[in-house]
């Protein structure tokens, strides 16, 4: 079957692990097989998804049979690219370089890059008809759509040459220093042969560029088909990055379907009157009431400027940490 | 003792940004000449300012407050040129491409060039205060250690001069200041012990402060709770405090900053902010 894909975004901290699970809870409560990847969720909310440990195959949680989890680990997810694409002695030499670990724990995309392959693979699967990934949290936004273009770059020898300063060269006559000043400048810096050690391993690097440069191609094309939603809640920090999200990404994959506006007041609260309460809680319902209006304004003033779905999702007294709380979690009409 | 550096950190979406632009507006009233820089992108920090962006030159924000963002590759050219004596054509060269091209790559150089910049603001003395919004306490470790990972991977050179240099200022507790923002929460909570025990490890004693914390609502025992918004305001600001009280078990000594109701943009916030004891 081919899947329908839905990629969650948003800040870190609105409530995007959880929004993404209890979609996939209500959506496999319904009798749809669902898959839900998560990168990094909370203590609790693993335990109620059933994941015991990170990283590895999806599995089936033990009290819904059409719901499956899967964990995101990009070290190992790093791990597993450098032997897919890597003959087995230069992977090996790889994973074991210092600058792998380095790069593919901080190259800006790279978790990014990670994830949106191992979502690739499920996707490939064709064993699910929803898949829900719960992308990285990101400063960039759109981070997760550009990353495999960025990765295809980063290993196809562009930094190489910038170090080598021409052509790509054989692992022999890697530096001309007597031919070049910069890098003898270079050297007096950062000390002798970083340098080439550096050049090394972008060079091993260098030899998985087909396999990653096609898997990029691949994965962009699932990440365009794909639907995306973002998750913010009212604060401001949360809606500046929902706005950067909404103005970039139709240049790169389609709109964003929906926004979800978690942890949300009731507007009834507005202008409601306190009633024949203690002062303690006629105080306490005017500076919530005062939030609930800031609240509506920030979300009309949203859904005026993009003309999006706004799905509004209220705040709950306990966060879903069960089972039953995600399935009961109102989405409204968001599953489904 | 008024420190010459503060560095704030904290997971994202706790309000670091916030907390950096309170902090840099409240030294401002106190008549210090400030440097509020952001590490990284800028637009939260800019925004807490009312500033659409920030720019690499400083900008007067207001009288003795400058803003900044720290760009890489103009950082990367300045501390070739001015840190580490390179000539100025170099240092726009193949130089600086070989160098952006390695903090792609190898680690700690890039942080190096950011923390160079932000240390070097410092050491030039043309401020009372630096004030810095730095990366989230996911990356903040490499920053830190920035200096102590060159060293190791460096045996020799003019960067490792530097490096060294760097880590004596970032552990003089009379000179900067750590801050490590959180809410309490789960997640922020979690993501703040873990960076409190890597960094006592490295003998580094962060401040915490704690966001949005509610007030307490006081009920008499065994009060009945209204039907309506009224009580449906209490009931939930009771169980959000008590899910708060929870986690605040973890730092019972930390500053808590209160929850801001009500208020519509980043400006705001960060002013309400700087009226409170930070």
């Amino acid at each position: 079957m081919n899947s329908k894909v839905v990629l969650v975004t948003g800040a870190g901290g609105v409530g995007k692990t959880t929004v993404a699970a209890a979609l996939a809870v209500q959506t496999a409560a319904a009798g749809r097989r669902t898959l839900v990847v998560t990168v990094d969720p909370a203590k609790r909310l693993a335990d109620a998804l059933g994941i015991k440990t990170r990283g590895g195959q999806p599995s089936p949680h033990p009290r819904d049979p059409n719901l499956w989890v899967a964990t995101l680990d990009a070290a190992t997810s790093w791990q597993a690219i450098a032997r897919r694409y890597a003959d087995p002695v230069v992977a090996e030499r790889l994973v074991a370089n210092e600058f792998f670990v380095a790069a593919t724990t901080r190259f800006p995309a790279s978790q990014s890059y990670a994830a949106a392959e191992e979502a690739t693979n499920f996707i490939d699967a064709r064993a699910w008809e929803l898949v829900v990934v719960d992308t990285p949290p990101s400063a960039g936004g759109i981070e997760f759509f550009t990353a495999p273009a960025a990765m295809a770059d980063l290993v196809g020898g562009r930094l190489l040459r910038w170090l080598t300063g021409g052509p790509l060269p054989g692992r022999r006559f890697l530096f001309d220093r007597t031919a070049r000043p910069a890098l003898r400048a270079a050297d007096s810096i950062l000390g002798s042969h970083l340098l080439e050690r550096v050049a090394e391993f972008l060079m091993d690097l260098r030899t998985t560029y087909d396999g990653v440069a096609r898997r990029a191609r691949q994965i962009e094309a699932h990440l365009r088909r794909a639907q995306s939603i973002v998750i913010t809640t009212a604060d401001p920090a949360p809606v500046a990055e929902a706005v950067r999200f909404f103005r970039a990404l139709p240049a790169v994959a389609a709109a964003p379907a929906a926004v979800v506006f978690n942890r949300s007041l009731p507007s009834s609260w507005i202008n409601a009157r306190p009633g024949r309460v203690s002062p303690a809680l006629a105080e306490n319902l005017a500076r919530w009431a005062a939030e609930a209006r800031r609240q509506a304004e920030v979300r009309a003033e949203f859904a005026a400027r993009y003309r999006t779905r706004l799905i509004v999702v209220p705040w709950q007294l306990k966060p879903p940490t069960d089972l039953e709380a995600l399935a009961a979690l109102e989405l409204n009409g968001l599953a489904g | 003792m008024a420190h010459s550096l503060v560095v704030v950190s904290g997971k994202g979406g706790v309000g670091k940004s916030a907390v950096t632009a309170a902090l840099a507006l409240r030294a401002q009233r106190e008549g210090r000449k400030v440097l509020v820089m952001a590490m990284a992108g800028g637009e939260g920090l800019a925004a807490h300012l009312s500033l659409t962006r920030l720019d690499y030159q400083p900008f007067e924000v207001r009288p003795g407050l400058f803003a900044t963002a720290i760009d890489r590759s103009k950082a990367l050219t300045e501390y070739l040129h001015v840190q580490l004596g390179v000539p100025a054509v170099a240092a726009f060269g193949p130089l600086a491409r070989a160098f952006d091209a390695l903090a792609s790559a190898a680690p700690a150089v890039r942080e190096v060039v950011t923390m160079g910049k932000v240390l070097w603001e410092v050491r030039r003395g043309a401020w009372d205060s630096v004030i810095v919004d730095a990366p989230p306490t996911g990356q903040i470790g490499s920053y830190l250690r920035a200096a102590g990972t060159i060293a190791e991977l460096v045996p020799a050179g003019r960067v490792r001069d530097q490096a060294t240099w760097m880590e004596q200022i970032i552990a003089d507790r009379d000179h900067t200041r750590l801050v490590v923002v959180t809410l309490a929460e789960e997640l922020p909570m979690n993501e703040t012990m873990e960076t409190l025990a890597w960094m006592r490890q490295e003998r580094l004693f962060p401040e915490i402060l704690v966001n949005r914390i509610l007030p307490p609502l006081p009920l008499p025992a065994g009060a009945k709770i209204p039907t309506g918004p009224a009580g449906e305001a209490a009931l939930l600001h009771r169980a959000l405090a008590d899910e708060q009280e929870v986690w605040l078990k973890l730092t019972p000594t930390a500053v808590r900053l209160p929850y801001l109701f009500g208020l519509v943009t980043p400006a705001e916030v960060a002013a309400q902010l700087s009226e409170v004891a930070l």
